[in-house]
């Protein structure tokens, strides 16, 4: 379900210069993408994994 | 010099005396190379030179200076090249070991580089394309060596000097070594196809374990080599290249179709470097990386071993080198060549999937094409009239952990079988790094100055100490279990910590941090409980004993606020450990985790180590000048370089210049 979001007039002018500044289309793409990246932080177990497997190449740990 | 001498004068034994001035060595000092051979003992080379076995390191010695040298704490290559290149202690550059841990998480984490992903993506399609591209950061703080030579326009090439991983910006030659990652930003994870289910189904990590399936005429068809996660699409999955394999039992040969080439290999054979394209977005971008094909068993079972995907030097999907164009030439002039930096496969012999004459054939591969490399840079150097040459080997350091086991009686995964075959191998080792010294002084001109060196020295590693272990039984480390019944790890237990009542903690291969407040996320440790509580952790450390045979397994506890610059000591462990002779740490303390016992047998072929205490370990220094300290130290190479070439001023390093 789609959600209406407010923005305060500081915030709305600073989403217009990032729009323009990095030439995303529309105010949903922007936020559409901070919530991907803030999404992306909190999967940690991912993460957990990904660092698991880093090191368990290393030799020294067998 | 008898050896006890040889120990007792600290190791120098030089053809003058090794206090002269340097004014009575090389007049025209406008070249010099260094051969950086990771992991030559000291005491090895003494007692093989003596034997007439290292011909041109004795010639070398003969000619200038052969002494111990002081490595760093803890001597772990990493740290010890770190201070090499800056000239300084680790406080200044910020490398304590091959893993740190995460202040906020308590994670351990690799200490050489950060990777940023990259952000603020654009969708198109399915795809999602980044607006900001990720970067990898290298955490090796601190102004090279090469640097200030660069500032007085001496030139410099650098080949693979560990701790240089993502290339620091400089216009010198300078290509990563220790600490590249492969194309996944994993150490190296080898693949193995193997029609033994067993074996398929081993439990291992990292895992790669594929069971192959051949049809009733002998393919495999459904093979696939995995890339790296593909970033540009949602969720994004591993990309993956698809192989097939047409096995010929008769003639014991097989035929690989892999990204539109056909690899024909026989049994027991490599192939030559396979490059391999990942798709990306098809048609418009991939990744391209490399591996080798390793046809180990074709006759009694299908076995295809497959290296961990290298990244290319001639088309480096991160950079490799400065200037970046730098690895393509290498690779264009000697042919494709490992870019991971640590490129025996010490795992799949670790992990029983290579036996030892299959390591042994890896790893003198590995060597040889070292040999190749050197051979078109030393050229390169001899025809210049001035400049420095860096060359870095790493078979020594990889054979002597992986061989240890097959000369030492008393350990405890001693091999009779593998010793009666392999057992000189260790030495060979020694024989074939001095063959390449001797191709160096048969060529050399006499007023060219030449060190080699080392990191650190050896030694066996026969019993693992869990140090977690000790702080949960001493009551430093809360976990939420009366006992340990069974390993605790940090990555699959961690509601067990109690972080908020936990004093002290392990991670590293030598580190042991307090969970100061302020710090760590969860920190309980106020600044004024600091010292007392390093001093008393200190003094229990000192008295652990081995239970099996009453023997202290930590010869020494560095509390490195003492040690150490203050610049980046934030990421030190607060005390590290040095190991006794024969001990180190357990695989699982080094990642966090604490097992129901201290001290256990290490049944692994990874069976000679160094991350001991220094004093055990020192490192190796020839050359063909006399130096004017009697025990010279890691940290005084680079400001003995840059004296060298006549530069004086290095404020950002605090050795001393030998000369």
């Amino acid at each position: 379900m789609a959600k209406k979001v407010k923005l305060s007039n500081e915030n709305s002018q600073k989403a217009d210069e990032i729009i323009a500044f990095h030439g995303y289309s529309s105010l949903e793409e922007l936020i559409g993408n901070l919530i991907d990246s803030e999404y992306e932080k909190i999967k940690s177990d991912d993460d957990k994994d990904e660092q698991a497997e880093k090191l368990s190449g290393l030799g020294y740990i067998s | 010099m008898k050896r006890r001498d040889f120990i007792k004068s600290a190791g120098t034994i030089a053809a003058a005396s090794p206090f002269m001035n340097f004014g009575a060595g090389i007049k025209n000092k406008k070249k010099m190379l260094i051969l950086g051979f990771d992991g030559m003992d000291p005491l090895i080379a003494y007692d093989m030179i003596q034997r007439g076995e290292l011909p041109n390191l004795k010639k070398l010695a003969q000619s200038g200076v052969f002494s111990m040298m002081r490595t760093t704490i803890p001597p772990q290559s990493p740290v010890a090249w770190g201070s090499f290149i800056t000239g300084a202690d680790p406080g200044k550059y910020g490398l304590f070991d091959f893993v740190h841990r995460d202040p906020e998480s308590y994670f351990p984490i690799t200490s050489g580089a950060e990777t940023i992903p990259a952000s603020l993506n654009i969708k198109i399609g399915k795809y999602k394309i980044p607006l900001k591209p990720g970067k990898i950061i290298p955490k090796r703080e601190g102004k090279a060596f090469w640097d200030y030579l660069e500032e007085k326009d001496i030139e410099a090439t650098i080949f693979k000097i560990p701790s240089n991983y993502p290339p620091s910006k400089s216009k010198q030659r300078t290509i990563a070594g220790m600490g590249t990652p492969d194309i996944h930003g994993t150490y190296g994870i080898y693949t193995l196809y193997t029609s033994d289910e067993e074996e398929a189904m081993k439990d291992i990590t990292p895992n790669n374990l594929f069971y192959a399936y051949l049809d009733e005429e002998n393919v495999l068809q459904d093979g696939e080599i995995l890339g790296p996660v593909n970033d540009l699409v949602e969720n994004g999955e591993k990309t993956k290249v698809f192989f097939k394999v047409f096995v010929d039992k008769k003639n014991k040969t097989a035929r690989i179709d892999v990204d539109g080439k056909e690899i024909l290999i026989a049994e027991k054979e490599y192939s030559d470097w396979v490059e391999i394209d990942f798709p990306l977005i098809k048609g418009i971008s991939n990744i391209t990386g490399m591996v080798k094909f390793f046809m180990m068993d074709i006759e009694k079972s299908f076995r295809l071993y497959i290296s961990p995907v290298h990244i290319s030097p001639k088309n480096p999907a991160v950079e490799l080198s400065t200037p970046p164009d730098y690895a393509k030439e290498l690779a264009e002039k000697g042919g494709l060549f490992h870019t991971i930096g640590l490129p025996a496969d010490t795992k799949a012999l670790s992990q029983n999937t290579f036996g030892v004459e299959e390591f042994l054939t890896q790893s003198v591969s590995v060597f040889d094409e070292s040999k190749k490399l050197f051979g078109i840079e030393y050229e390169r150097f001899l025809n210049k009239k001035s400049g420095f040459l860096f060359f870095y080997f790493g078979s020594l350091d990889q054979g002597q952990h992986m061989l240890w086991a097959l000369t030492d009686k008393d350990h405890p995964y001693y091999h009779p079988e593998e010793a009666k075959r392999f057992g000189y191998m260790k030495d060979e080792l020694y024989r074939m790094h001095d063959r390449i010294l001797g191709d160096v002084l048969n060529t050399m001109p006499k007023d060219t100055g030449l060190i080699v060196m080392s990191d650190h020295g050896f030694g066996t590693f026969r019993r693992k100490v869990n140090l977690n272990t000790f702080l949960f039984n001493e009551g430093y480390l809360k976990l939420g279990v009366k006992e340990i019944d069974t390993e605790i790890s940090l990555f699959d237990d961690y509601s067990e910590y109690d972080w908020g009542n936990t004093k002290a903690y392990a991670v590293g291969l030598n580190g042991l941090y307090l969970n100061m407040k302020g710090r760590e996320s969860q920190g309980i440790v106020t600044k004024g409980e600091r010292r007392k509580l390093l001093e008393e952790i200190q003094g229990k450390i000192l008295q652990i004993k081995d239970p099996e045979n009453g023997m202290y397994v930590i010869s020494e506890a560095f509390i490195t606020e003492d040690h150490f610059s203050p610049d980046f000591l934030i990421r030190s462990p607060d005390i590290i450990l040095g190991f006794n002779r024969g001990y180190r740490s357990s695989d699982s303390s080094a990642l966090g985790g604490a097992t129901r016992e201290m001290v256990t047998n290490n049944m692994n072929w990874w069976a000679g180590d160094h991350c001991i205490n220094p004093r055990h370990v020192p490192a190796s220094f020839f050359s063909n000048f006399p130096i004017n300290k009697k025990i010279p130290s890691i940290k005084d190479m680079a400001p003995t370089i840059l004296k060298y070439f006549g530069i004086n001023e290095t404020p950002t390093m605090n050795g001393d210049s030998l000369i």
